[in-house]
């Protein structure tokens, strides 16, 4: 039997744990002589594999550092867990984050500056991709964080069903609407083929925004959500879901309606799909019909913004254990593991070398629609270097992006509301 | 019995109220203070006045929280209440075979709401889903109830009652083993039919019952998070967006914690209000009794 001053003891034992896990260590973590590097990461499926795969390699490669590679869930769960980890100082050594997040995660002092480190400022990045050319400015910031898992939108194509109604990967958005129209097919027993489809979300429309000439901050600061581009942009899904019916918004938020997309796209009830690059090795490896990838359509011009995330140190780990993240992630931007991260996922190649090799190696003219993702590259808008982008995404446009192509509210009033909301404090 | 000093019942009574005071008082006390602070977790808070409570009042948000959060409660308790009630009477007879389909009915409430919610995800899609294809097979259209804003709160609403029904059901079947069977049949031989006896016999005895289902329903519909986590994330829309997924999305996905303390102060003074009108309902009806 349990007595009672046990449970006391085992009390005061969890609360002295619990305790320790809330300060700062400054001793990095061992074990067998080796300095333990926690990592969260944020991933599923294949792409986790090839990262565990990358992880092992490492690791097996030294004798140095291990790796601990720790799943945290999608983007939004690992960086919810990275900010409680953070405020409990109980945070990883090393993680990865979405862009979005990084001038508000550096504005809060909480990440590593890596100018310091040993070759960070010359590691060649394909500029798009890297912080210099994500974001506005990026370069007159300390250098904080480190492309990784990089992508941009891009519209899939069944091939055999746009060849079937003689059309083409549309490059404008009225031969967007226009082909959609030809390939959307409504059977009897009410199952629909549709010609397009995009989850209804803040990247795809940052990407119109940009197609239509807006942009979403102003040079002085102004957040003005495109302003009309803005608009233009929600009543053109509007008009492909009510007006011409040629377009389904997916069901489910955030990655739900990633995957239910990429599912029907993958069934042949979709034609054309708005995704990201990185699900380009998998759509090619599970569809059962020819996949053609395009640019995105252009309105008055073409315009992606860049996805996916990147490689950063916490600050408040103990400095060997950030010289040793370091050592991975360097390790990580060297071209075979680069080219090995690219070609096994479809997210970019990230550095210059590495598309170099590529190119010589005769990658981009066996995989054309590698390529299409990588010449869309030119396209890119950076990201604005605003503290609150996170939130505006979040808890501004998003859920008013839905209730307008949803409910078909009123582009403007709704997108009016919404730089309202934006100018409220967080 | 008497205590043998003044502050022996405060001495019994006191590691419940320091558990109260720290889990329940001091944080309600903390999301008031911080409700109003401008404050994300990791840079140092700023004082906005009520600022957060005007951002979350602002174009009508909060007050549609709360409509939402009361429009599935009041589905769920309803609901179960109903259902739980209705295979209660159905079911309260002797035989292996009810034995069974009282045991299948309570298994859902059982399985965990992540199990449940990935469950019927999968039975609703409107492609590859059970409603789906039944939809289709009858000629109507395919609706995604869970993509729809004006099906899919009430569609978690349903899969609340679902999860909850076996409750309230095996709650009903006790109460009724407490309804004296003499009292039944004395009825009977005075003539009253069987709507009768349970208009006049079974509901009266069943009120103390149904008055603790109502309760522990609205409890658990009031907290509802993983079925909305799981389903829809509090869309389409913010359709679903019920007031703890609300707490939670403003302050771990928006890095708001000044706007979810001051969401956590109008939902505890909302459950003060509902709490309190429960009280005094349960007060008048137990004086008309007396």
């Amino acid at each position: 039997m349990i007595a009672r001053r046990d449970v006391l003891r085992a009390c005061a034992a969890s609360l002295a744990l619990a305790s320790t896990g809330c300060g700062r260590r400054a001793r990095p973590e061992r074990r067998d002589g080796r300095i333990v590097v926690t990592f969260w990461y944020a991933y599923g499926d294949l792409v986790r594999r090839v990262l565990l795969e990358l992880v092992a390699r490492f690791n097996a490669g030294q004798s140095r550092v291990l790796v601990e590679a720790v799943h945290q869930g999608d983007y939004f769960e690992c960086l919810a867990k990275l900010r409680t980890g953070i405020a409990a100082g109980a945070a990883p050594t090393l993680s990865h984050v979405v862009c979005e997040v990084v001038p508000y995660l550096a504005r809060a002092g909480v990440l590593e500056e890596l100018d310091g480190y040993e070759g960070a400022r010359a590691l060649p990045f394909v500029t798009a991709l890297g912080q210099r050319g994500a974001f506005d400015g990026g370069d007159d910031q300390p250098l904080v964080s480190i492309p990784f898992n990089r992508s941009t939108p891009i519209a899939f194509c069944n091939a055999r069903q746009l060849d079937e109604a003689h059309v083409e990967p549309p490059r404008t958005w009225d031969e967007l609407a226009h082909d959609a129209g030809l390939l959307t097919r409504r059977a009897a027993g009410g199952e629909t083929r549709w010609g397009y489809e995009v989850p209804i979300g803040w990247w795809y429309w940052v990407a119109m925004v940009g197609q239509a000439g807006g942009r979403l901050v102003e040079p002085d600061g102004r957040v003005t959500l495109g302003g009309e581009a803005g608009e233009k942009a929600v009543r053109f899904w509007q008009r492909l879901v009510h007006v011409d019916r040629v377009m389904r918004p997916p069901p489910g938020r955030d990655y739900q309606a990633w995957q239910s997309s990429m599912e029907s796209f993958l069934e042949g009830r979709i034609a054309m799909l708005w995704s990201s690059t990185a699900f380009l090795r998998y759509i090619e490896d599970n569809a059962r019909f020819p996949v053609v990838a395009a640019p995105l359509p252009r309105d008055v011009r073409a315009s992606v913004p860049t996805g996916g995330t990147m490689f950063v140190l916490l600050r408040g780990a103990p400095d060997e254990e950030k010289q040793a993240a370091w050592e991975f992630v360097r390790w990580m931007c060297d071209a075979e593991q680069t080219i090995a991260w690219s070609t096994r996922t479809g997210y970019m190649p990230v550095t210059r070398p590495a598309v170099e090799r590529l190119v010589e190696r005769g990658w981009y003219a066996r995989h054309p629609n590698d390529r299409v993702a990588y010449d869309q590259l030119a396209s890119v808008d950076p990201w604005p270097w605003t503290t609150d982008l996170l939130r505006i995404e979040r808890d501004v446009v998003e859920p008013r992006l839905e209730d307008a192509v949803l409910t078909g509210r009123d582009a403007h009033e709704l997108m009016d509301e919404a730089r309202d909301d934006a100018a409220r404090p967080a | 019995m008497n205590p043998r000093a003044r502050w022996h019942p405060w001495g019994m009574l006191a590691p419940t109220l320091a558990l109260l005071a720290v889990f329940f008082i001091l944080p309600i006390g903390v999301a008031a203070y911080e409700s109003l602070y401008s404050w994300d977790l990791l840079t140092p808070p700023r004082y906005v006045g009520t600022a957060n409570y005007r951002a979350i009042s602002a174009h009508g948000e909060l007050l549609h929280i709360a409509l939402r959060t009361l429009g599935y409660s009041a589905i769920v308790v309803t609901g179960t209440m109903a259902l739980g009630l209705a295979l209660a009477l159905l079911l309260d007879r002797p035989g292996r075979f009810f034995a069974f389909v009282r045991a299948s009915v309570f298994s859902a409430y059982v399985v965990s709401w992540v199990a449940v919610a990935l469950l019927w995800m999968w039975m609703l899609d409107g492609n590859a889903g059970v409603a789906g294809k039944l939809l289709r097979a009858v000629g109507a259209p395919s609706v995604s109830l869970l993509g729809d804003p004006r099906w899919a709160l009430p569609t978690l609403a349903v899969v609340g009652v679902w999860k909850l029904t076996g409750y309230s059901m095996i709650v009903f079947l006790a109460g009724l083993q407490s309804v004296p069977r003499s009292l039944l049949e004395a009825a009977a031989l005075d003539g009253a039919g069987a709507w009768a006896r349970f208009r006049h016999v079974t509901m009266p005895l069943l009120a103390p019952t149904a008055a603790f289902v109502a309760t522990t329903s609205l409890v658990t519909s009031f907290q509802a998070f993983d079925v909305v986590r799981i389903m829809t994330q509090g869309g389409p829309a913010r359709a679903t967006e019920l007031f703890v997924y609300a707490i939670y999305e403003q302050i771990f996905l928006n890095l708001s914690v000044g706007r979810a303390s001051a969401l956590t102060v109008v939902f505890f003074v909302l459950l003060l209000a509902v709490a309190g009108l429960q009280l005094r309902v349960w007060r008048s009806r137990a004086g008309d009794a007396r």
